[in-house]
């Protein structure tokens, strides 16, 4: 009550200028303050944990950072991958999110704030969520207006595709990668407004910054010098572009390659040479109007085709020779899979087999965006309607990353920040066209005589018009809290289910697995499982695996794949080989859990087949004559013997996992096991969790002679 | 007792310093004054003699072997046969199992403590000796009676060394069939307690007799001092044989009413180790799969404790549970998987008690009152503990009190919240520990109470200065030319 009545009375004491600036105030840092507190569903409803698998190895190198020091963990060769490869950490990863998180921790422990380190990276996204929100009023503004702004912040704080990468526990480069990404476009809007050298290299900073935090920056340095191609063709090119995009290159180009995993490839690989390319344009272009202000209109016309001419031949051949003699490095799977979404199922298992490479449905649209995927449109028409360098940038990203989360699900994310932004100005522009026409105001009358009288109804239209995008507005909200907290939130180490009396039961089988492995196993025993816990592994439970989830060595995942798919004594010359102690498998068979080894088992089949030593493993095989994958009495035998198979099922048959089912009932697949009865000869299980999701088995030694 | 601590102090030092390469003559002149002081040291444990007038009349001795413990109870009748007043006696422990042993105290009828101190006697250079004071001297020819209790870790060993899951845990004992005494016993009798009808074999030595758990021998008479035979039992043990083999307890000490209980635990199962596969399908549906092993146990923590947390390094252990009783919180503790023999586990335990049950103050003195180790599961062992005290910055004179001789490590500064110049460590050691350690350290220090002020005036400074700044900042034009909107 006191508090209103003091508000009310202080209120009118403050100028407008002033109200607005507080008002504006309080909406962005609620918004700020929103964007971290509806990360956090997952701290609250299990606890403050590390989710899924790449986030694992980030906090494992993070610890390994804020441990060792900086130059140990640039210099460190990790024996506990790739056995028995092992891996060069430090030139090999994006370093800026370990980085920055020892750098946080390095501070409070300065400040004496004695905050873990894995509390720094839980709550590291949540945290660059807010900071994001923050940029994305600041490069609204730049766009439109400070409105636009806070609507554009508003809508970010909360949008479920960029939500989706960055919940407290998803410690992942995307994280801090959207923050640097907006930053950088931020710092780009400003320095081709100003054409100063202080905002160019501010751009070319935060794209370091970029560079040194995600791979996706590619998209970045595609998307500048598309903007400024754009800009040249519709011959908006001006000395403040040319100082913004020279300055951004040069030293853009030199920081980006002191990130040792980036190395020569801004100026050697295809996907960067955009950038080049439109660098040297510029030069060019801006040394023609040089010249063209210097030579008459007729020698500068000769002048100009010998030149282009010739730049042309020599560019031209020049790449040929360096792309033939390798100095260009080819153009990678992932790059064609942009450009053409069926290239990597063809070519390229392992990239397919990754569920966030796949193409996007049209739904996922819907249910990332919401409402953003209807105000988008709007929003372009209004860029249009006001064209500004400023404007053309955002219409170019907005529709690049279209295109670019069409193809791969994973680039949703870099899609939302730019439909928010847009969003925002749509709705910040329909609101202010309409809210005006509500109240009418009787002092302007006289003057917008004219137009008004054309109009009938014109406050009740506009009335409910405000009252239409201000349910759209609402629903967005809702939609975003429950996708949040219904898809987003889930740590996927820890699974929780409903029992029938709607009691919580949570299945922590992953960990209990780790910690047995930690804890029972011998320091140096190595550690078979298919690459997808290979990081949960050497996180977790400090074990040596052969491969993981930093899929850089085919042919060695395709052994690994070749093993899970041959019986067991072929299976046992693979393990031996690769020097295997232990095997451990996921089996989702007791409890339904679907995303189990059996599941993925086509496509350690079909990687496993893909190199020259798995010719013999044939997708085929696995099929029953009618072309199904059955793991019933009626499926391929090559399946009921295969190793993976007899690890997951291994003493399952005699289990009753459904009330009126027989024994053995697999209850992802619906269908009771075909072969049920058999023992292991080359392995022994080792341990089993409690819901059977995690299997381990020992690989027992080679007998002895004579026996 | 400090004394001795601290003599056990400097000759680790002086044979750290040893092992360092150096000149003859230095070496010599180090081994020099390495024998000279272990002259000194031995010198430095009190010498006593084995009085001939102490007669043990009759021992009343139980051996319990139902746990993993060794815990030997002894009625003795101690009886002053001399002419002169007898002030106390002497307990005696075989060389064989001296190391194995955890505890020794003795209680006299009234179940009173009595004193007790380590102690040598002369050409037994092999057995550990200890002395226990009388309450009243014993005069020439009267007897009193007193009970002792030792208790021994590991002193029963698995035998088979590995079972399979299926089967059941077998344990050999090793002991003396006579009480060991410096003194001669007239009349004794043991009863071996194992709460099992599964005997292998044991010693058969007349007079015995076998019942329903238990073995009794004796009576035998007139034994000699320091008699040994081999009394054997090799029996069905199932109880959890779990070591903690390390434990980190961190008692974190706020003036703010609140003292935070940490405890790092490393548990192994010492029993049989697991041979073979562990087949989880045989241990969910038969419950007697696995009978050594062991799914969960209890730890009791004070009544008063909240705030309770059970973790590892991966995260919030999610299998356990909480039951608040009258006189203690019951944690049942499960740890991620059941333990078989050789496999270990790790867990931190932390809660909150209030501090008015456990700091006491006049003044500026303080005298906070807890225990050097809580209860872990029942019939604990533990191999070593690390205590660690941290009291609030600025707490000056501190004096440690402990019921029983422990090795003090350096002290060392802890920085935290709003801190400094650091909160002031103390950690002290001790190896081998069971349930009879779970007793009150006292520890003296002296705190400033306007010290209290320090933290939140802290906070009040920072918040000051920075809005001083921001005011600053907002109040004066720092840009070199005004710029364009200004001038508008």
């Amino acid at each position: 009550m006191t508090v209103e009545v003091q508000s009310k009375m202080k209120l009118p004491q403050l100028t407008s200028d002033k109200q607005l600036t507080f008002i504006k105030l309080s909406v962005l840092s609620m918004a700020a303050i929103l964007s971290f507190a509806t990360r956090l569903f997952s701290v609250l409803r299990f606890e403050s944990v590390i989710h899924e698998f790449d986030p694992y190895f980030n906090y494992r190198t993070t610890r390994y950072l804020t441990e060792e020091g900086f130059y140990k963990f640039h210099n460190w060769f990790d024996d506990r991958a790739w056995y028995p490869l092992g891996r060069i950490i430090g030139g090999t990863i994006y370093p800026g999110l370990m980085v920055t998180s020892a750098t946080l921790y390095n501070i409070m422990q300065f400040l004496n704030i004695t905050i873990d380190i894995r509390n720094v990276c839980v709550f590291l996204a949540p945290f660059f969520s807010s900071l994001t929100t923050i940029v994305t009023y600041l490069l609204t503004k730049e766009l439109k207006d400070e409105g636009a702004g806070l609507v554009a912040a508003a809508m970010i704080a909360i949008v479920p595709g960029y939500i989706s990468r960055s919940v407290a526990g998803s410690y992942d480069n995307e994280g801090i990668a959207i923050f640097c990404m907006l930053l950088t476009y931020y710092f780009w809007i400003k320095a081709v407004n100003t054409g100063t050298i202080l905002w160019a290299t501010m751009t070319a900073l935060a794209y370091f910054y970029m560079v040194s935090s995600w791979g996706g920056y590619v998209f970045l340095i595609n998307l500048i010098p598309l903007h400024v191609l754009a800009l040249m063709l519709l011959g908006r090119f001006s000395a403040r572009v040319y100082v913004a995009y020279s300055t951004l290159y040069c030293v853009g180009t030199i920081l980006s390659m002191q990130i040792s995993f980036v190395g020569f490839q801004p100026v050697q690989s295809s996907e960067h040479m955009l950038a080049l390319g439109t660098f040297g344009l510029c030069q060019l272009y801006a040394f023609t109007q040089y010249l063209r202000a210097h030579l008459s209109p007729a020698n500068f016309e000769l002048m100009f085709k010998a030149l282009v001419s010739t730049l042309l031949a020599t560019l031209g051949t020049a790449a040929v020779v360096l792309t033939l003699t390798g100095k260009i490095s080819p153009w990678t799977g992932r790059f064609y899979s942009l450009l053409d979404p069926s290239y990597a199922k063809n070519h390229i298992p392992i990239i397919a087999s990754v569920s966030e490479h796949q193409p996007t449905s049209w739904s996922s649209f819907y249910f990332d965006l919401q409402v953003l995927v209807f105000l988008f449109p709007a929003g372009l028409y209004f860029c249009f309607s006001k064209l500004t360098d400023a404007n053309i940038f955002i219409i170019l990203y907005g529709v690049l990353s279209i295109y670019f989360a069409g193809v791969m699900v994973r680039l949703m994310l870099v899609l939302a920040p730019v439909m928010c932004i847009v969003s925002g100005v749509a709705a910040s522009s329909l609101l202010s066209l309409h809210v005006k026409d509500i109240e009418p105001k009787v002092e302007k009358h006289e003057k917008k005589k004219k137009h008004e009288n054309n109009l009938v109804f014109r406050s009740e239209v506009g009335a409910v018009f405000v009252c239409v995008l201000g349910c759209l507005l609402m629903s967005y909200v809702f939609h975003c809290t429950w996708v949040t907290s219904e898809a987003y939130s889930s740590p996927s180490i820890v699974l929780s289910a409903r029992a029938h009396d709607g009691a919580r039961i949570i299945f922590d089988d992953f960990r209990e697995a780790y910690t047995w492995l930690k804890m029972n196993t011998p320091e140096n025993a190595k550690v078979m499982s298919w690459w997808d816990y290979g990081y949960q592994i050497t996180a977790m439970a400090n074990r040596t695996v052969i491969v993981d989830n930093n899929t850089w060595n085919n042919t060695h995942i395709s052994r690994v794949g070749q093993a899970m798919a041959s019986t067991e004594e072929k299976a046992y010359e693979i393990m031996q080989e690769l020097d295997v102690d232990y095997v451990l498998v996921i089996f989702g068979g007791l409890v339904g859990y679907s995303s189990d080894d059996i599941n993925k088992f086509l496509w350690m089949v079909r990687i496993g087949g893909s190199t020259e030593r798995g010719a013999h493993i044939r997708e085929a095989d696995y099929y029953t004559g009618a072309g199904e994958f059955r793991v019933d009495a009626a499926g391929s035998q090559t399946l009921l013997n295969c190793l993976m198979y007899k690890m997951s099922y291994y003493k399952f048959g005699l289990v009753y996992t459904e009330g009126g089912r027989p024994p053995g009932f697999d209850r992802v697949r619906g269908a009771e096991i075909g072969n049920k009865d058999f023992n292991l000869d080359v392995l022994e299980e080792a341990y089993t969790t409690e819901h059977w999701l995690v299997r381990i088995y020992k690989v027992k030694p080679l007998p002895n002679r004579g026996v | 007792m400090m004394a001795c601590t601290s003599a056990h102090h400097r000759r680790r030092c002086l044979s750290n310093v040893k092992s360092v390469t150096m000149p003859v003559t230095t070496k010599i002149l180090f081994c020099i004054v390495t024998v000279l002081y272990i002259v000194i040291k031995s010198e430095s444990l009190s010498v006593d003699n084995i009085s001939s007038d102490v007669k043990f009349k009759n021992v009343d001795r139980t051996i319990d072997l139902t746990s993993q413990l060794v815990k030997i109870t002894s009625k003795i009748t101690l009886e002053n046969s001399g002419k002169s007043p007898v002030k106390n006696f002497l307990l005696a422990v075989e060389a064989s199992t001296k190391n194995n042993l955890a505890f020794v105290g003795a209680k006299d009828n009234s179940n009173k403590d009595l004193r007790i101190a380590e102690t040598t006697v002369k050409g037994y250079d092999n057995v550990k000796f200890w002395r226990v004071e009388l309450k009243e001297t014993l005069n020439a020819g009267s007897t009193v009676s007193i009970t002792t209790d030792t208790v021994f870790t590991k002193a029963l060993q698995p035998y088979p060394t590995a079972i399979t899951q299926q089967e059941d845990q077998l344990v050999k004992y090793t002991g003396n069939l006579y009480v060991y005494s410096p003194y001669y016993v007239t009349s004794q009798k043991t009863n071996v307690v194992i709460n099992t009808k599964n005997v292998e074999s044991f010693t058969k030595i007349k007079p015995f007799s076998q019942q329903d758990g238990t073995i009794q021998y004796g009576a035998y008479s007139n034994i000699a001092p320091f008699t040994e035979k081999e009394l054997s039992v090799h029996y069905k043990n199932n109880s959890p044989f779990l070591t903690v083999t390390r434990i980190e307890r961190l008692i974190e000490v706020s003036h703010w009413g609140n003292i935070a209980i940490e405890e790092l635990i490393e548990v192994e199962h010492t029993g049989a180790k697991l041979k073979g596969p562990f087949s989880r399908y045989d241990y969910q549906q038969d419950h007697h799969s696995g009978p050594a092993s062991v799914r969960s146990y209890k730890t009791f923590l004070p009544a008063s404790a909240s705030d309770v947390y059970y973790r590892d390094t991966n995260g919030n252990i999610s299998t356990s549970n909480m039951k608040i009783k009258k006189d203690s919180v019951e944690l049942d503790l499960r740890p991620r998987y059941p333990l078989f023999g050789g496999w270990r586990t790790h867990y931190t335990l932390g809660y909150n008690v209030p501090s008015y049950e456990y700091l006491y103050h006049s003044g500026n003195d303080y005298l906070l009152k807890m225990r050097v180790i809580d209860h872990i599961f029942d019939d604990m062992q533990v191999d070593e503990l690390t205590t660690k005290i941290i009291l609030p910055e600025g707490s000056t004179g501190i004096k440690l009190n402990v019921p029983y001789p422990v090795t003090r490590l350096a002290d060392s500064l802890h920085y935290t919240y709003l801190d400094t110049k650091g909160r002031p460590v103390i950690t002290f050691k001790k190896t081998n520990l069971v349930e009879n350690h779970i007793q009150d350290f006292q520890l003296r220090y002296t705190f400033p109470r306007l010290l209290m002020l320090q933290e939140p005036l802290l906070v009040v400074g920072f918040l000051y200065a920075l809005f001083l700044c921001v005011i600053i900042y907002v109040r004066l034009d720092f840009s070199i030319h005004k710029s364009e909107h200004h001038k508008e």
